[in-house]
C-alpha cells in the first residue's frame, strides 16, 4: 500500500515540538494497527508539504523514530516500519506507564474516590479498550 | 560548508542624548540550509540586526560575516547572492509593477522571469497597475517577489507578513518551504507572528536586551520550557522556590512555575517534596515569548505580586 501523506496530523501552533507529534503519532497508529510492519512511511518531503511545515523537522522525526527502532531507513525507499513496537524493555515500558497513571491516582484521590472506586473506573476502560480492540 | 552569516560580538549604538545601545554584543550563527526566526519585542534590535547584517548599518563594535565577507565590505558577487526584504518598501510610485521588475531584474547578472511571472500570478500583482495606489499588503508582495527573482542563497525578511491577510501569509509560507527544497538556500526572518514561524522556521533565536536570550531549535525550546501547576494537599510555605525558575506564584496550596530547563526528575522531586500532584503544560512559542518576557516585568514590579 503506498503511503499517504496525511496520516499524520500536525498542529505546529501547539506547546507538543512538531518531531514530537510525529513521533507519537507513529506510536500511536502503530498501537492502534494503522500501521504495521513493513508498511512504509511517507517520505519527509510529502509531509512537509502536506503538513505545510519545514522538512527539517519531519527529517528530525524520522530519524528519531529510526534511533528508537521503529523504523529502518531502506535504500530508495524510506522508512520502514519494524515488526510491533518494542520501545524498551517490557521494564522500561512498566516504568513509563507507571509515570503516566500516578498522577492520575494521585487526582482519584484527592477526588474523594476509594481503592474499589478506582479499580472499577479502571476495569471499565479497560473493558471499553478490549472491545474497541477486537472490533478492529 | 562554512556558516552563511557569523555574527560576532555585535553592538550598535545610536548617538543622542542618553546614546542608545540597541545591541549589546550579539553572537549568532546560521548554517547552510536552515530557516531562523528571529523574535523579540517591538523595539529590541530586530531591524538593525538584519540591517547590520547587511551591511546598511554600520556595526559600533563586532563584526558580521556574510557569504564570507564582512558585512559592511559586501562585495557585488555577495550582493547578487542576497535577498532582501525591508520592513518599509521602498517604491517608485510613477512605475507599473511590470516596470519596477524589468528594472529590479536589470541589477542583477542572473534573473528568473518564469519564476516572478508565477510569484505575480499566485499573488494576484497586477503587472499593468501602477504603484504607486497599491495596498500596503500588494507593496510587500511585490517587495518579496523582487527579493526573489534572483533566488538568492541567503534571504533576509523584516517582518515580511506583517501586513498581509491570512490566505498571502499562507502563500508566502508556501513559498518559502519551495525554496527551502533546495538545501543550499537559507532563510531569516524576524517576524512577531509566531504561528508562521513555528511552521517553517527549523530554528528560532529570541533578542532580548541587546543580546540572544535563546538560539536553538524551536522543538528544543518547546521540550525546555514548561509551566508547571503544583497542587498540595496543605498550604505551601513562603520558602516554596524552584531553582532557576523563569516565573513563580504561589496561592495558597497552589503554586504556578514556569521553567525553562525542564525534565522529569524535576516534576518527581517536587511530587516529593512538596507531597504535591503536579501537571506539566506545554507552551506554545506565543506562550514561551511572553513567558521569557513577562520575567522581567514582574521582576521590577515585586509589589504587585
Amino acid at each position: 500500500m503506498p503511503p499517504r501523506a496525511d496520516i499524520f496530523e500536525i498542529h505546529p501552533s501547539s506547546g507538543v515540538p512538531i518531531y514530537r507529534q510525529l513521533v507519537d503519532q507513529v506510536h500511536a497508529l502503530i498501537a492502534g494497527g494503522r500501521l504495521a510492519a513493513g508498511d512504509l512511511l511517507p517520505s519527509v518531503r510529502q509531509v512537509a508539504q502536506a503538513a505545510e511545515v519545514n522538512p527539517m523537522t519531519v527529517s528530525k522525526a524520522y530519524s528519531r523514530l529510526e534511533a528508537d527502532g521503529v523504523v529502518e531507513r531502506v535504500r530508495g525507499q524510506g522508512m520502514r516500519v519494524l515488526g510491533s513496537l518494542s520501545g524498551g524493555t517490557l521494564r522500561q515500558r512498566r516504568q513509563e506507564f507507571r509515570e503516566l497513571v500516578a498522577p492520575s491516582l494521585h487526582r482519584a484521590f484527592q477526588l474523594g474516590l476509594d481503592e474499589e472506586e478506582v479499580h472499577k473506573v479502571l476495569e471499565d476502560l479497560l473493558n471499553q479498550l478490549t472491545i474497541v480492540r477486537n472490533a478492529r | 560548508m562554512p556558516p552563511v552569516m557569523h555574527i560576532d560580538r555585535l553592538q550598535k549604538q545610536f548617538a543622542g542624548k542618553p546614546p542608545k545601545d540597541v545591541l549589546r554584543g550579539v553572537d549568532l550563527t546560521l548554517e547552510p540550509g536552515a530557516v531562523l526566526g528571529l523574535l523579540g519585542q517591538n523595539g529590541s534590535g530586530k531591524s538593525t540586526l538584519l540591517k547590520c547584517s547587511l551591511g546598511l548599518l554600520k556595526p559600533t563594535g563586532g563584526s558580521v560575516t556574510v557569504l564570507g565577507d564582512d558585512a559592511w565590505n559586501l562585495t557585488a558577487e555577495s550582493k547578487a547572492r542576497l535577498g532582501y526584504v525591508p520592513q518599509e518598501a521602498v517604491s517608485y510610485p510613477w512605475m507599473r509593477i511590470r516596470q519596477v521588475i524589468a528594472y529590479t531584474a536589470a541589477f542583477y547578472p542572473r534573473w528568473n522571469q518564469p519564476l516572478v511571472d508565477e510569484l505575480c500570478r499566485r499573488w494576484r500583482l497586477p503587472l499593468e497597475d501602477r504603484v504607486g495606489p497599491l495596498s500596503v499588503g500588494q507593496l510587500q508582495t511585490l517587495a518579496i517577489v523582487l527579493a526573489l527573482g534572483h533566488e538568492p542563497e541567503l534571504l533576509i525578511l523584516d517582518e515580511p507578513v506583517a501586513s498581509l491577510d491570512p490566505t498571502a501569509r499562507r502563500e508566502f509560507l508556501r513559498t518559502l518551504l519551495e525554496i527551502i527544497d533546495d538545501p543550499h538556500r537559507t532563510i531569516l526572518f524576524s517576524t512577531h507572528i509566531t504561528s508562521d514561524l513555528e511552521r517553517v522556521a527549523s530554528r528560532v533565536a529570541i533578542l532580548k536586551g541587546g543580546q540572544i536570550a535563546f538560539h536553538g531549535e524551536l522543538g528544543e525550546l518547546k521540550d525546555r520550557v514548561k509551566r508547571l501547576r503544583i497542587a498540595a494537599s496543605h498550604d505551601l510555605p513562603a520558602s516554596f522556590a524552584v531553582p532557576g525558575a523563569l516565573r513563580c506564584e504561589v496561592a495558597g496550596s497552589v503554586a504556578t512555575v514556569s521553567v525553562d530547563d525542564f525534565d522529569e526528575a524535576l516534576v518527581d522531586d517536587m511530587r516529593r517534596t512538596w507531597q504535591a500532584e503536579v501537571s506539566v503544560q506545554d507552551l506554545n512559542l506565543e506562550e514561551i515569548f511572553v513567558e521569557l518576557h513577562d520575567q522581567t516585568r514582574r521582576a521590577r514590579l515585586p509589589a504587585q505580586v
